[in-house]
């Protein structure tokens, strides 16, 4: 599947960072390194020139940090379970995920993608990283990285394959990239086998990676 | 006795979606220099609209370069057929790629 | 390839292009990153620099440092060169203030090795 535009076509370019991405480990007294000085000055020089309050990025990262993908599995189990819910979900996402108090701190809205016996949905951001963060929290890497970036939109089988998950062709897959205002949530098809379970125990079972239409959700406790 | 006075209301250029649900849309072929969001893959193609975003937007084009408000018009959920964005597509001929693309960007196919 | 090509082409507009496997790879956000995602999200909240702009801001580092640089290292570059076209500061205020941090930390390390 090669794009003409593609300038690296038919040879093995590595990006670099593209391909893996080191971290010095963390520890308590660790010098900071260049960017982190550059992130601090930053933030500094805007509080120091009143452009933004001194707690206002402590905020946001609690903001940030309450927002983890068992949002969108507690999303998930309503839908599954409130058939009302699931039509209002489905009408307008950004709606029903803030009738469950899940906030949107941004001016995106969400469409969520119901998966069925026909369809299986997968999202993507192929010029950057969007993505449903005040629902799921934020990216794994490799959603961010290259690989996937650039090939789900054109060969959405074979990566889904690369995870493990084999669709079959009578099931069509529609693969949604994220350009604009709107973020995408894949509500996965229910599994056999959690008929008459608790929306807890249907919470723990839908996975982040499910969410984004990589996997589907087995009937297995533990979401990952 | 109403009717003829809400018959003859006019919306504004750009208010009102261009496009309908159902519409056949094609991506405008054009190469801009500089910030866009509308994929080179799919520059030139053509779609069905799926949905309507409501309400009208900045044109995130534009946001790029500091307009964060005013000029709105409708983004638009556009299905196309993989098989149609890539010459040797491996899959289902149903498959299709769904993507929000900006009212500037489309004409009627 | 025409030169034109690469002038119209974003360097981040590679859908379609080829590329290897997916490598399941995550890591936890270091704590600079995610007060660097905070970051983003108060200046677009505050439309002191919006998420458009940085996308754009990014785009801008070209192709090679879009390569070099990890996630959050383009982000902070880039929300440094949009502030100095904005007028927030100058690079000349950067250097002094993380030459300022710099220093600061240094201290506090020779004040905890004793």
């Amino acid at each position: 599947m090669t794009n003409p535009q593609d300038p690296h076509a038919g040879h093995d370019h590595d990006h670099g960072h593209e391909h893996d991405h080191d971290h010095a480990p963390i520890t308590a007294d660790a010098t900071p390194g260049y960017y982190e000085i550059m992130e601090m000055a930053v933030t500094e020089l805007m509080i120091e020139r009143g452009h933004i309050g001194p707690g206002e990025i402590r905020r946001q990262i609690e903001v940030l940090d309450s927002r983890t993908p068992a949002l969108g599995a507690a999303v998930v189990a309503r839908a599954w379970t409130d058939p009302g819910f699931k039509a209002r979900l489905l009408a307008d996402g950004r709606l029903a995920c803030e009738e469950l108090g899940i906030s949107f701190y941004d001016d995106t809205q969400l469409i969520v993608l119901e998966n069925s016996e026909r369809v299986h949905n997968l999202i993507v951001c192929t010029l950057c990283s969007c993505y449903p963060r005040p629902v799921l929290g934020l990216p794994p890497d490799w959603y961010k990285l290259k690989p996937f970036r650039a090939r789900a939109v054109s060969e959405p089988r074979k990566v889904l394959a690369e995870f493990g998950t084999d669709i079959p062709d009578e099931v069509d897959i529609v693969v949604s990239d994220s350009t604009a205002v709107v973020r995408y949530l894949v509500l996965p098809l229910r599994p056999a086998g959690t008929e008459g379970w608790s929306e807890e125990e249907l919470a723990a079972i839908v996975t982040r990676d499910a969410m984004i239409g990589v996997v589907s959700v087995t009937a297995e406790k533990e979401a990952v | 006795m109403t009717d003829s006075i809400l018959d003859k209301v006019v919306p504004a250029l750009g208010e009102l979606p261009r496009f309908a649900v159902g519409d056949e849309v094609q991506v405008i072929k054009r190469f801009p220099v500089g910030h866009y969001r509308v994929p080179q893959y799919l520059r030139g193609h053509a779609g069905r609209v799926e949905r309507i975003i409501e309400p009208a937007a900045v044109d995130n084009e534009e946001e790029g370069y500091g307009r964060n408000a005013g000029g709105k018009l409708h983004y638009y959920r556009v299905a196309l057929p993989m098989p149609s964005l890539w010459p040797d597509y491996l899959g289902s001929p149903r498959d299709e790629l769904h993507i929000e693309i900006y009212e500037s960007w489309l004409e009627k196919k | 390839m025409a030169t034109e090509d690469f002038v119209s082409r974003l360097p981040n507009d590679i859908g379609g292009f080829e590329a290897g496997s997916v490598m399941r790879v995550e890591h936890q956000l270091e704590p600079w990153e995610k007060r660097c995602h905070a970051l983003a999200d108060v200046l677009d909240f505050k439309k002191l620099i919006n998420t458009e702009e940085k996308r754009k801001g990014v785009e801008a580092l070209g192709e090679t440092l879009i390569g070099k640089l990890p996630y959050y290292e383009r982000w902070i570059v880039a929300f440094s060169n949009i502030s100095f076209t904005k007028g927030f500061f100058t690079p000349t205020d950067l250097a002094r203030k993380m030459q300022e941090v710099e220093t600061r930390f240094a201290a506090e390390d020779d004040a905890r090795d004793g």
